[in-house]
Protein backbone atom coordinates (compact mmCIF):
# COMPACT_ATOMS: atom_id res chain seq x y z
CA UNK A 1 0.00 0.00 0.00
CA UNK A 2 1.39 3.17 -0.92
CA UNK A 3 1.28 5.92 1.67
CA UNK A 4 -0.01 9.42 0.83
CA UNK A 5 3.24 11.60 0.83
CA UNK A 6 3.51 14.46 2.79
CA UNK A 7 6.19 15.37 0.65
CA UNK A 8 5.80 16.44 -2.57
CA UNK A 9 8.35 16.17 -5.90
CA UNK A 10 7.75 19.20 -8.31
CA UNK A 11 10.75 18.74 -10.28
CA UNK A 12 12.21 15.79 -12.57
CA UNK A 13 15.25 15.25 -9.80
CA UNK A 14 13.12 15.61 -7.14
CA UNK A 15 11.15 12.84 -8.61
CA UNK A 16 14.36 10.74 -9.61
CA UNK A 17 15.16 10.73 -6.18
CA UNK A 18 11.71 9.73 -4.62
CA UNK A 19 11.71 7.06 -6.99
CA UNK A 20 15.96 5.92 -6.03
CA UNK A 21 14.24 5.11 -2.55
CA UNK A 22 11.55 2.71 -3.79
CA UNK A 23 12.02 -0.24 -1.96
CA UNK A 24 14.85 1.18 0.50
CA UNK A 25 11.90 0.62 3.42
CA UNK A 26 13.52 -1.90 5.73
CA UNK A 27 12.36 -5.43 5.17
CA UNK A 28 14.53 -7.24 7.46
CA UNK A 29 16.75 -6.41 10.32
CA UNK A 30 19.36 -8.06 10.82
CA UNK A 31 19.24 -8.79 14.88
CA UNK A 32 22.41 -7.22 16.03
CA UNK A 33 20.77 -4.08 14.82
CA UNK A 34 19.07 -1.71 17.04
CA UNK A 35 17.79 -2.18 20.52
CA UNK A 36 18.59 -4.41 22.35
CA UNK A 37 21.63 -4.38 20.47
CA UNK A 38 22.76 -8.43 21.48
CA UNK A 39 20.37 -10.98 20.78
CA UNK A 40 19.89 -13.85 23.09
CA UNK A 41 19.98 -17.11 21.41
CA UNK A 42 20.65 -17.73 17.98
CA UNK A 43 21.59 -15.90 15.52
CA UNK A 44 20.92 -15.40 12.04
CA UNK A 45 23.07 -17.40 8.97
CA UNK A 46 23.88 -14.36 7.57
CA UNK A 47 25.76 -12.78 10.32
CA UNK A 48 29.15 -12.41 10.22
CA UNK A 49 30.99 -15.32 11.73
CA UNK A 50 33.60 -16.33 14.41
CA UNK A 51 35.84 -15.98 11.29
CA UNK A 52 35.38 -12.12 10.85
CA UNK A 53 38.00 -11.09 13.69
CA UNK A 54 40.05 -14.34 14.49
CA UNK A 55 42.83 -11.81 16.03
CA UNK A 56 42.56 -11.75 19.93
CA UNK A 57 41.98 -7.97 19.72
CA UNK A 58 39.13 -5.64 19.55
CA UNK A 59 36.48 -5.72 18.15
CA UNK A 60 36.24 -9.07 19.56
CA UNK A 61 32.01 -7.81 19.88
CA UNK A 62 32.59 -8.67 15.92
CA UNK A 63 32.28 -12.29 16.51
CA UNK A 64 29.54 -12.12 19.69
CA UNK A 65 26.79 -13.09 17.95
CA UNK A 66 28.55 -16.30 16.90
CA UNK A 67 29.99 -16.83 20.58
CA UNK A 68 26.77 -16.69 21.86
CA UNK A 69 25.71 -19.59 19.39
CA UNK A 70 28.45 -22.05 20.47
CA UNK A 71 26.89 -22.48 24.18
CA UNK A 72 22.91 -21.24 22.80
CA UNK A 73 22.42 -22.97 20.29
CA UNK A 74 24.33 -26.96 21.43
CA UNK A 75 23.13 -29.14 23.69
CA UNK A 76 19.25 -28.72 23.96
CA UNK A 77 19.36 -26.14 21.34
CA UNK A 78 16.05 -26.75 18.62
CA UNK A 79 18.33 -25.69 15.77
CA UNK A 80 21.98 -26.88 15.96
CA UNK A 81 22.72 -26.38 12.45
CA UNK A 82 25.39 -24.07 13.21
CA UNK A 83 27.19 -25.19 15.96
CA UNK A 84 28.94 -28.74 15.97
CA UNK A 85 26.11 -31.55 17.20
CA UNK A 86 26.81 -31.81 20.57
CA UNK A 87 24.02 -34.38 21.26
CA UNK A 88 25.49 -37.01 19.26
CA UNK A 89 28.75 -36.62 17.40
CA UNK A 90 30.36 -34.11 19.38
CA UNK A 91 29.49 -34.49 23.37
CA UNK A 92 32.29 -32.23 23.87
CA UNK A 93 33.42 -30.13 21.56
CA UNK A 94 33.52 -27.04 23.64
CA UNK A 95 35.08 -28.79 26.66
CA UNK A 96 38.23 -26.95 25.94
CA UNK A 97 36.54 -23.42 25.51
CA UNK A 98 35.96 -21.95 29.34
CA UNK A 99 35.60 -18.63 27.42
CA UNK A 100 34.55 -19.71 23.76
CA UNK A 101 35.44 -15.57 22.45
CA UNK A 102 38.83 -16.73 23.59
CA UNK A 103 39.24 -20.47 23.29
CA UNK A 104 37.37 -21.03 20.30
CA UNK A 105 40.59 -22.53 18.51
CA UNK A 106 40.00 -25.24 20.96
CA UNK A 107 36.43 -26.44 19.36
CA UNK A 108 36.86 -29.87 18.26
CA UNK A 109 34.06 -31.12 16.54
CA UNK A 110 35.70 -32.50 13.19
CA UNK B 1 23.67 0.47 15.10
CA UNK B 2 21.55 2.77 12.53
CA UNK B 3 24.14 5.25 11.27
CA UNK B 4 23.60 8.66 12.25
CA UNK B 5 21.44 11.20 9.65
CA UNK B 6 22.46 14.71 8.94
CA UNK B 7 20.08 17.17 7.37
CA UNK B 8 21.76 17.88 3.58
CA UNK B 9 22.06 21.58 2.88
CA UNK B 10 18.46 22.77 1.91
CA UNK B 11 16.62 26.05 1.89
CA UNK B 12 12.69 26.78 2.76
CA UNK B 13 10.74 28.92 1.04
CA UNK B 14 7.44 30.90 1.62
CA UNK B 15 5.05 30.46 -1.23
CA UNK B 16 2.09 31.14 -0.54
CA UNK B 17 0.25 29.27 1.97
CA UNK B 18 2.48 26.03 1.46
CA UNK B 19 6.27 25.33 1.85
CA UNK B 20 8.92 24.61 -0.52
CA UNK B 21 12.01 22.91 0.19
CA UNK B 22 15.07 22.79 -2.59
CA UNK B 23 17.52 20.64 -2.03
CA UNK B 24 20.78 22.27 -2.94
CA UNK B 25 23.65 19.56 -3.78
CA UNK B 26 20.85 17.88 -6.01
CA UNK B 27 18.88 20.86 -7.18
CA UNK B 28 15.25 19.54 -6.30
CA UNK B 29 12.26 20.57 -5.22
CA UNK B 30 9.76 19.82 -3.23
CA UNK B 31 6.21 21.14 -1.69
CA UNK B 32 5.69 19.80 2.26
CA UNK B 33 2.15 19.28 3.40
CA UNK B 34 1.65 21.43 6.75
CA UNK B 35 2.67 18.21 8.67
CA UNK B 36 5.99 17.89 6.77
CA UNK B 37 6.91 21.24 7.43
CA UNK B 38 6.04 20.88 11.15
CA UNK B 39 8.13 17.65 11.24
CA UNK B 40 11.02 19.96 9.45
CA UNK B 41 10.77 22.83 12.00
CA UNK B 42 10.86 20.41 14.81
CA UNK B 43 14.00 18.80 13.72
CA UNK B 44 16.34 21.12 11.33
CA UNK B 45 18.03 22.96 14.30
CA UNK B 46 19.52 19.60 15.24
CA UNK B 47 23.00 18.93 13.08
CA UNK B 48 22.55 15.20 13.24
CA UNK B 49 19.89 12.68 14.63
CA UNK B 50 20.55 9.15 15.93
CA UNK B 51 17.77 7.19 14.17
CA UNK B 52 17.88 4.96 17.58
CA UNK B 53 17.52 7.20 19.55
CA UNK B 54 14.02 8.37 18.10
CA UNK B 55 10.32 6.73 18.78
CA UNK B 56 9.32 5.05 15.75
CA UNK B 57 6.17 7.99 15.25
CA UNK B 58 9.14 10.36 14.85
CA UNK B 59 11.26 8.05 12.52
CA UNK B 60 8.10 8.00 10.22
CA UNK B 61 7.64 11.51 10.00
CA UNK B 62 10.99 12.24 8.88
CA UNK B 63 11.44 8.71 6.40
CA UNK B 64 10.32 11.19 4.13
CA UNK B 65 12.68 13.47 4.17
CA UNK B 66 15.80 10.58 3.84
CA UNK B 67 13.57 9.40 0.65
CA UNK B 68 13.42 12.93 -0.62
CA UNK B 69 17.72 13.01 0.58
CA UNK B 70 17.41 16.16 2.60
CA UNK B 71 17.98 13.98 5.63
CA UNK B 72 20.60 11.67 4.75
CA UNK B 73 23.26 9.21 6.38
CA UNK B 74 26.29 11.18 7.91
CA UNK B 75 29.00 10.65 6.09
CA UNK B 76 32.53 11.53 7.32
CA UNK B 77 33.35 13.35 4.23
CA UNK B 78 31.98 14.43 0.86
CA UNK B 79 31.54 12.14 -2.05
CA UNK B 80 34.28 13.31 -4.40
CA UNK B 81 33.27 15.67 -7.12
CA UNK B 82 34.04 13.98 -10.69
CA UNK B 83 35.04 17.52 -12.36
CA UNK B 84 36.21 18.19 -16.02
CA UNK B 85 38.95 20.84 -16.63
CA UNK B 86 38.41 23.79 -18.77
CA UNK B 87 40.61 22.57 -22.27
CA UNK B 88 40.09 19.02 -21.96
CA UNK B 89 36.54 18.62 -23.23
CA UNK B 90 34.85 18.37 -26.29
CA UNK B 91 33.93 21.74 -28.44
CA UNK B 92 30.49 22.27 -28.68
CA UNK B 93 30.07 25.86 -29.38
CA UNK B 94 32.43 28.14 -31.17
CA UNK B 95 31.74 31.86 -30.84
CA UNK B 96 32.87 33.40 -34.38
CA UNK B 97 33.91 36.99 -34.00
CA UNK B 98 33.35 37.69 -37.78
CA UNK B 99 33.50 41.47 -37.82
CA UNK B 100 35.55 43.44 -35.41
CA UNK B 101 33.85 46.52 -36.33
CA UNK B 102 30.08 48.01 -35.83
CA UNK B 103 27.90 50.36 -37.50
CA UNK B 104 26.54 51.63 -34.10
CA UNK B 105 27.92 53.69 -31.52
CA UNK B 106 26.07 51.90 -28.56
CA UNK B 107 26.70 53.59 -25.41
CA UNK B 108 26.72 51.17 -23.24
CA UNK B 109 28.75 48.24 -25.24
CA UNK B 110 31.46 46.23 -23.64
CA UNK B 111 33.45 45.84 -27.01
CA UNK B 112 34.76 49.39 -27.89
CA UNK B 113 32.52 49.75 -30.34
CA UNK B 114 32.35 46.29 -31.92
CA UNK B 115 36.38 46.61 -32.25
CA UNK B 116 37.18 45.04 -28.27
CA UNK B 117 39.99 47.25 -27.72
CA UNK B 118 41.83 46.73 -31.14
CA UNK B 119 41.54 48.17 -34.63
CA UNK B 120 38.17 47.40 -36.73
CA UNK B 121 38.78 43.80 -38.13
CA UNK B 122 36.87 41.43 -40.41
CA UNK B 123 37.58 37.69 -40.31
CA UNK B 124 38.89 36.54 -43.64
CA UNK B 125 36.97 33.48 -44.90
CA UNK B 126 39.75 30.97 -44.90
CA UNK B 127 40.35 31.95 -41.25
CA UNK B 128 36.39 31.40 -41.10
CA UNK B 129 36.84 28.01 -42.59
CA UNK B 130 39.65 27.04 -40.67
CA UNK B 131 37.77 27.66 -37.58
CA UNK B 132 34.92 25.66 -38.68
CA UNK B 133 36.94 22.58 -39.13
CA UNK B 134 38.64 22.90 -36.05
CA UNK B 135 35.06 23.04 -34.20
CA UNK B 136 33.85 20.19 -36.10
CA UNK B 137 37.32 18.06 -35.52
CA UNK B 138 37.61 18.86 -31.56
CA UNK B 139 33.87 18.00 -31.09
CA UNK B 140 34.39 14.56 -29.89
CA UNK B 141 31.15 12.38 -29.51
CA UNK B 142 29.06 15.57 -30.35
CA UNK B 143 26.65 14.93 -33.51
CA UNK B 144 25.45 18.65 -33.11
CA UNK B 145 27.49 21.66 -32.61
CA UNK B 146 26.75 25.38 -32.69
CA UNK B 147 28.55 28.30 -34.32
CA UNK B 148 27.53 31.64 -33.17
CA UNK B 149 28.04 34.30 -35.54
CA UNK B 150 29.12 37.09 -33.91
CA UNK B 151 30.64 40.71 -33.87
CA UNK B 152 30.87 43.94 -34.23
CA UNK B 153 28.15 43.50 -36.13
CA UNK B 154 29.14 40.52 -37.89
CA UNK B 155 26.97 41.53 -41.24
CA UNK B 156 29.32 43.59 -42.20
CA UNK B 157 31.42 40.54 -43.22
CA UNK B 158 28.95 38.05 -45.62
CA UNK B 159 31.85 36.66 -46.87
CA UNK B 160 33.06 35.36 -43.33
CA UNK B 161 29.82 34.24 -42.90
CA UNK B 162 28.95 32.67 -45.91
CA UNK B 163 32.46 30.56 -45.59
CA UNK B 164 31.36 29.41 -42.42
CA UNK B 165 28.06 28.01 -43.20
CA UNK B 166 29.71 26.59 -46.69
CA UNK B 167 32.13 24.62 -44.66
CA UNK B 168 30.12 23.40 -42.41
CA UNK B 169 27.78 22.08 -44.85
CA UNK B 170 30.79 20.42 -46.74
CA UNK B 171 33.26 19.33 -44.15
CA UNK B 172 30.43 19.02 -41.31
CA UNK B 173 28.93 16.61 -43.94
CA UNK B 174 31.81 14.56 -44.34
CA UNK B 175 32.07 13.73 -40.81
CA UNK B 176 28.11 13.33 -40.09
CA UNK B 177 28.14 16.10 -37.85
CA UNK B 178 24.84 19.08 -38.01
CA UNK B 179 26.26 22.53 -37.65
CA UNK B 180 23.43 24.54 -35.90
CA UNK B 181 24.34 28.49 -36.54
CA UNK B 182 22.41 31.52 -34.42
CA UNK B 183 23.48 35.16 -35.87
CA UNK B 184 23.22 38.97 -33.30
CA UNK B 185 23.11 41.35 -35.68
CA UNK B 186 21.79 44.99 -34.88
CA UNK B 187 19.02 44.41 -37.47
CA UNK B 188 20.49 47.28 -39.46
CA UNK B 189 22.30 45.84 -43.06
CA UNK B 190 19.19 43.33 -43.24
CA UNK B 191 18.33 43.12 -46.95
CA UNK B 192 16.01 41.07 -48.87
CA UNK B 193 19.07 38.90 -49.83
CA UNK B 194 20.45 38.71 -46.72
CA UNK B 195 17.28 37.64 -44.97
CA UNK B 196 16.60 35.16 -48.01
CA UNK B 197 20.44 33.82 -46.59
CA UNK B 198 19.62 33.44 -43.48
CA UNK B 199 16.82 31.39 -44.02
CA UNK B 200 18.12 29.18 -46.30
CA UNK B 201 20.91 28.53 -43.91
CA UNK B 202 18.38 27.98 -41.37
CA UNK B 203 20.32 30.34 -38.99
CA UNK B 204 18.57 31.43 -36.05
CA UNK B 205 18.75 35.05 -35.46
CA UNK B 206 19.07 37.29 -32.49
CA UNK B 207 17.95 41.15 -32.79
CA UNK B 208 19.46 43.35 -30.65
CA UNK B 209 16.36 45.99 -29.81
CA UNK B 210 16.14 47.63 -26.61
CA UNK B 211 12.13 48.82 -26.32
CA UNK B 212 10.77 51.89 -28.17
CA UNK B 213 11.87 54.12 -30.10
CA UNK B 214 12.95 56.77 -26.95
CA UNK B 215 14.90 53.94 -25.42
CA UNK B 216 16.35 52.12 -28.29
CA UNK B 217 17.46 55.03 -30.18
CA UNK B 218 19.59 56.45 -26.69
CA UNK B 219 21.22 53.41 -26.66
CA UNK B 220 22.00 52.20 -29.64
CA UNK B 221 22.58 55.42 -32.34
CA UNK B 222 24.31 55.01 -35.18
CA UNK B 223 28.03 56.78 -35.69
CA UNK B 224 26.56 60.03 -37.08
CA UNK B 225 24.42 60.12 -33.88
CA UNK B 226 21.01 58.59 -35.53
CA UNK B 227 18.90 56.55 -33.57
CA UNK B 228 18.66 53.19 -35.32
CA UNK B 229 15.56 51.89 -34.30
CA UNK B 230 13.37 53.00 -37.76
CA UNK B 231 15.84 51.46 -39.76
CA UNK B 232 15.58 48.09 -37.84
CA UNK B 233 11.51 47.99 -37.74
CA UNK B 234 11.31 48.84 -41.50
CA UNK B 235 13.77 45.05 -42.26
CA UNK B 236 12.04 43.58 -39.02
CA UNK B 237 8.88 42.26 -41.03
CA UNK B 238 10.38 40.54 -43.93
CA UNK B 239 12.70 38.62 -41.32
CA UNK B 240 9.86 37.80 -39.28
CA UNK B 241 7.63 36.32 -41.92
CA UNK B 242 9.32 34.29 -43.58
CA UNK B 243 12.35 33.12 -40.48
CA UNK B 244 12.11 28.73 -40.58
CA UNK B 245 13.71 29.77 -37.13
CA UNK B 246 12.13 31.81 -34.43
CA UNK B 247 13.66 34.99 -33.83
CA UNK B 248 14.54 36.77 -30.76
CA UNK B 249 14.88 39.79 -29.60
CA UNK B 250 18.10 40.51 -27.37
CA UNK B 251 17.90 43.43 -25.33
CA UNK B 252 20.38 44.99 -22.99
CA UNK B 253 18.93 47.61 -20.43
CA UNK B 254 20.56 50.19 -18.51
CA UNK B 255 19.88 50.37 -14.63
CA UNK B 256 18.02 53.95 -15.14
CA UNK B 257 15.72 51.81 -17.45
CA UNK B 258 14.93 48.75 -15.59
CA UNK B 259 11.66 50.73 -14.31
CA UNK B 260 10.78 50.14 -17.55
CA UNK B 261 11.32 46.40 -18.37
CA UNK B 262 7.07 45.81 -18.80
CA UNK B 263 6.99 48.19 -21.26
CA UNK B 264 10.16 47.46 -23.21
CA UNK B 265 9.05 43.93 -22.97
CA UNK B 266 5.52 44.32 -24.69
CA UNK B 267 6.88 46.56 -27.18
CA UNK B 268 8.67 44.20 -28.76
CA UNK B 269 6.87 41.09 -28.58
CA UNK B 270 4.48 43.57 -30.00
CA UNK B 271 6.94 43.93 -33.02
CA UNK B 272 6.47 39.99 -33.41
CA UNK B 273 9.41 38.89 -32.03
CA UNK B 274 8.78 35.12 -31.71
CA UNK B 275 11.02 35.38 -28.31
CA UNK B 276 12.13 38.44 -26.13
CA UNK B 277 15.17 38.20 -23.44
CA UNK B 278 16.59 40.71 -21.17
CA UNK B 279 20.20 41.21 -20.29
CA UNK B 280 20.62 44.07 -17.31
CA UNK B 281 24.13 45.55 -18.97
CA UNK B 282 27.67 45.08 -18.03
CA UNK B 283 28.66 47.71 -15.95
CA UNK B 284 31.79 48.19 -17.88
CA UNK B 285 32.09 51.79 -16.23
CA UNK B 286 31.31 52.71 -12.87
CA UNK B 287 28.44 54.55 -14.15
CA UNK B 288 26.46 51.53 -15.58
CA UNK B 289 26.98 49.76 -11.85
CA UNK B 290 22.73 49.59 -9.94
CA UNK B 291 22.14 50.84 -6.90
CA UNK B 292 19.53 48.49 -5.03
CA UNK B 293 16.64 50.49 -5.37
CA UNK B 294 17.40 50.01 -9.55
CA UNK B 295 17.68 46.16 -8.67
CA UNK B 296 14.23 46.29 -7.14
CA UNK B 297 12.78 47.88 -9.55
CA UNK B 298 14.26 45.23 -12.48
CA UNK B 299 13.34 42.50 -9.98
CA UNK B 300 9.57 43.79 -9.53
CA UNK B 301 9.42 44.28 -13.90
CA UNK B 302 10.74 40.41 -13.70
CA UNK B 303 7.98 39.17 -10.73
CA UNK B 304 5.32 41.01 -13.23
CA UNK B 305 6.14 38.66 -16.30
CA UNK B 306 6.69 36.15 -14.02
CA UNK B 307 2.83 36.32 -13.25
CA UNK B 308 1.95 36.89 -16.68
CA UNK B 309 3.91 34.21 -17.91
CA UNK B 310 1.63 31.93 -15.50
CA UNK B 311 -1.42 33.55 -16.31
CA UNK B 312 -0.70 32.57 -19.95
CA UNK B 313 0.21 28.89 -18.96
CA UNK B 314 -2.97 28.68 -17.56
CA UNK B 315 -4.67 28.75 -20.82
CA UNK B 316 -1.77 26.75 -22.63
CA UNK B 317 0.29 29.22 -23.91
CA UNK B 318 3.79 30.55 -23.43
CA UNK B 319 4.81 34.27 -22.29
CA UNK B 320 7.88 34.50 -25.14
CA UNK B 321 9.84 35.89 -22.51
CA UNK B 322 13.22 33.98 -22.62
CA UNK B 323 14.98 34.77 -19.04
CA UNK B 324 11.60 32.90 -17.09
CA UNK B 325 11.51 30.08 -20.03
CA UNK B 326 15.21 29.29 -19.67
CA UNK B 327 14.76 29.77 -15.56
CA UNK B 328 11.85 27.34 -15.64
CA UNK B 329 13.65 24.86 -17.57
CA UNK B 330 16.50 24.38 -15.84
CA UNK B 331 14.51 24.36 -12.46
CA UNK B 332 12.13 21.80 -14.20
CA UNK B 333 14.94 19.18 -15.01
CA UNK B 334 16.84 19.95 -11.89
CA UNK B 335 20.17 20.28 -13.24
CA UNK B 336 22.63 21.06 -10.62
CA UNK B 337 25.68 22.97 -12.17
CA UNK B 338 29.24 22.85 -10.98
CA UNK B 339 30.70 24.92 -13.02
CA UNK B 340 29.36 28.76 -13.76
CA UNK B 341 29.01 28.27 -17.63
CA UNK B 342 30.48 26.47 -20.60
CA UNK B 343 33.03 29.56 -21.55
CA UNK B 344 36.66 27.36 -21.17
CA UNK B 345 34.56 23.84 -21.19
CA UNK B 346 32.28 23.44 -24.55
CA UNK B 347 32.49 26.90 -25.52
CA UNK B 348 35.09 28.84 -26.96
CA UNK B 349 35.42 32.45 -29.07
CA UNK B 350 37.36 33.17 -31.45
CA UNK B 351 38.59 36.39 -32.99
CA UNK B 352 38.76 37.90 -36.59
CA UNK B 353 42.45 37.17 -36.26
CA UNK B 354 42.42 33.37 -35.07
CA UNK B 355 42.94 33.95 -31.57
CA UNK B 356 40.81 32.08 -28.98
CA UNK B 357 39.23 33.19 -25.83
CA UNK B 358 37.28 31.47 -23.06
CA UNK B 359 34.12 33.53 -24.70
CA UNK B 360 33.14 36.12 -26.90
CA UNK B 361 33.20 38.48 -23.77
CA UNK B 362 37.00 38.23 -23.23
CA UNK B 363 37.82 39.18 -26.84
CA UNK B 364 40.66 40.78 -27.52
CA UNK B 365 41.73 40.37 -23.67
CA UNK B 366 45.11 39.35 -23.74
CA UNK B 367 45.01 37.89 -19.99
CA UNK B 368 42.62 35.48 -21.41
CA UNK B 369 43.98 34.47 -24.18
CA UNK B 370 44.49 30.26 -24.90
CA UNK B 371 45.95 29.85 -28.58
CA UNK B 372 44.96 30.36 -31.67
CA UNK B 373 44.02 28.46 -34.77
CA UNK B 374 47.79 27.93 -35.68
CA UNK B 375 48.10 26.38 -32.82
CA UNK B 376 45.41 25.03 -31.27
CA UNK B 377 43.45 25.54 -28.08
CA UNK B 378 45.93 26.44 -24.96
CA UNK B 379 44.66 24.44 -22.30
CA UNK B 380 46.96 25.78 -20.08
CA UNK B 381 46.28 29.25 -20.47
CA UNK B 382 42.73 28.85 -20.71
CA UNK B 383 43.08 26.94 -16.99
CA UNK B 384 45.38 29.90 -15.79
CA UNK B 385 43.13 32.27 -16.79
CA UNK B 386 39.89 31.28 -15.43
CA UNK B 387 41.64 29.30 -12.32
CA UNK B 388 43.03 33.06 -11.17
CA UNK B 389 39.64 35.09 -11.98
CA UNK B 390 37.85 32.13 -9.93
CA UNK B 391 40.54 31.83 -6.98
CA UNK B 392 38.61 31.40 -3.59
CA UNK B 393 35.19 31.58 -5.38
CA UNK B 394 34.05 27.93 -4.87
CA UNK B 395 35.04 28.83 -0.72
CA UNK B 396 33.15 31.81 -1.00
CA UNK B 397 30.35 30.44 -2.51
CA UNK B 398 30.21 26.95 -0.41
CA UNK B 399 27.46 28.29 2.17
CA UNK B 400 25.38 30.03 -0.32
CA UNK B 401 22.11 27.68 -1.43
CA UNK B 402 21.86 28.90 -4.85
CA UNK B 403 25.38 27.70 -5.33
CA UNK B 404 24.20 24.67 -7.53
CA UNK B 405 22.19 26.98 -10.18
CA UNK B 406 24.24 29.68 -10.30
CA UNK B 407 27.70 28.05 -9.52
CA UNK B 408 29.77 31.73 -9.04
CA UNK B 409 27.97 33.42 -11.88
CA UNK B 410 29.47 35.08 -15.31
CA UNK B 411 33.29 35.23 -15.03
CA UNK B 412 33.26 38.23 -17.28
CA UNK B 413 31.13 40.40 -14.84
CA UNK B 414 32.56 39.02 -12.20
CA UNK B 415 35.83 40.60 -13.72
CA UNK B 416 34.38 43.63 -14.15
CA UNK B 417 33.38 43.93 -10.77
CA UNK B 418 35.95 42.08 -8.86
CA UNK B 419 39.18 43.29 -11.16
CA UNK B 420 38.07 46.31 -13.28
CA UNK B 421 35.95 48.39 -10.95
CA UNK B 422 37.73 46.72 -7.71
CA UNK B 423 34.27 45.94 -5.88
CA UNK B 424 34.68 42.85 -3.27
CA UNK B 425 33.11 39.19 -4.26
CA UNK B 426 29.45 39.05 -4.24
CA UNK B 427 27.80 42.42 -5.30
CA UNK B 428 25.53 41.07 -7.46
CA UNK B 429 24.69 38.10 -5.44
CA UNK B 430 21.95 39.53 -3.50
CA UNK B 431 20.35 40.15 -7.02
CA UNK B 432 21.13 36.68 -8.55
CA UNK B 433 19.46 34.91 -5.35
CA UNK B 434 16.03 36.91 -5.77
CA UNK B 435 15.61 36.24 -9.17
CA UNK B 436 16.57 32.62 -8.86
CA UNK B 437 13.86 32.81 -6.15
CA UNK B 438 11.49 33.58 -8.30
CA UNK B 439 11.90 31.25 -10.38
CA UNK B 440 11.35 28.83 -7.83
CA UNK B 441 8.36 30.20 -7.13
CA UNK B 442 6.90 30.68 -10.37
CA UNK B 443 7.81 26.94 -11.21
CA UNK B 444 6.00 25.82 -7.81
CA UNK B 445 2.86 27.89 -9.19
CA UNK B 446 3.06 26.43 -12.09
CA UNK B 447 2.88 22.95 -10.80
CA UNK B 448 0.00 23.62 -8.32
CA UNK B 449 -2.05 23.34 -11.55
CA UNK B 450 -2.68 21.61 -14.60
CA UNK B 451 -0.42 23.71 -16.51
CA UNK B 452 3.27 22.22 -15.92
CA UNK B 453 1.54 19.18 -17.61
CA UNK B 454 0.86 20.68 -20.99
CA UNK B 455 4.79 22.99 -20.42
CA UNK B 456 6.09 19.10 -20.30
CA UNK B 457 7.81 18.45 -23.02
CA UNK B 458 8.49 22.39 -23.90
CA UNK B 459 10.51 22.56 -20.87
CA UNK B 460 12.35 19.48 -21.36
CA UNK B 461 13.02 20.63 -25.17
CA UNK B 462 14.40 23.93 -24.24
CA UNK B 463 16.26 22.56 -21.27
CA UNK B 464 18.38 20.30 -24.31
CA UNK B 465 19.19 23.64 -26.25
Amino acid sequence: MTRKKSIKALNQKARAIQKLAEGETKSVEALQQGPPAMPVGCTTIFDTGWETNPRPSNPVGNCQASVKDFPGCAGDCWWPAQVPDGLTNHEDFDKQCANIARDWREIKYD
Amino acid sequence: MNSRLAWADHRVFEHGDEHLVFGVEDASLFALSDAAHRTLRQWRRQRTLDPDRLQPADLESLQEFCDARILRPLSPKAAPVCRAEPGRTALATLVLEVAQDCNLRCNYCYAGDGTYGGSPTLMDPATSRRSLRYLLEHSGDHEHVTVILFGGEPLLNLPAVQAAVDEADSYGGSLGKKVHFSLTTNGTLLSPEIIRFLNDARISVAVSMDGPPAIHDSNRPHADGRGSYAGIVANLKALLDGAPMPVAARVTLTPAQWASLVEVFDHLSGLGFHEVGVAPVSPVCASLLPSREQEDALMRGFETLAGRFLDEAAMGRILPFSNIIDLLSRLHGGHAKGIACGAGYGYMAIDASGRFFPCHRFTGMTEFQAGDIGTGIDGARLRAGLGELNEGREESCSRCWARTLCAGGCHYENHLRENQLGLPRGTSCRFIRNWLELGIKTYASLCSGDAIRVMNPFLNKRAQC
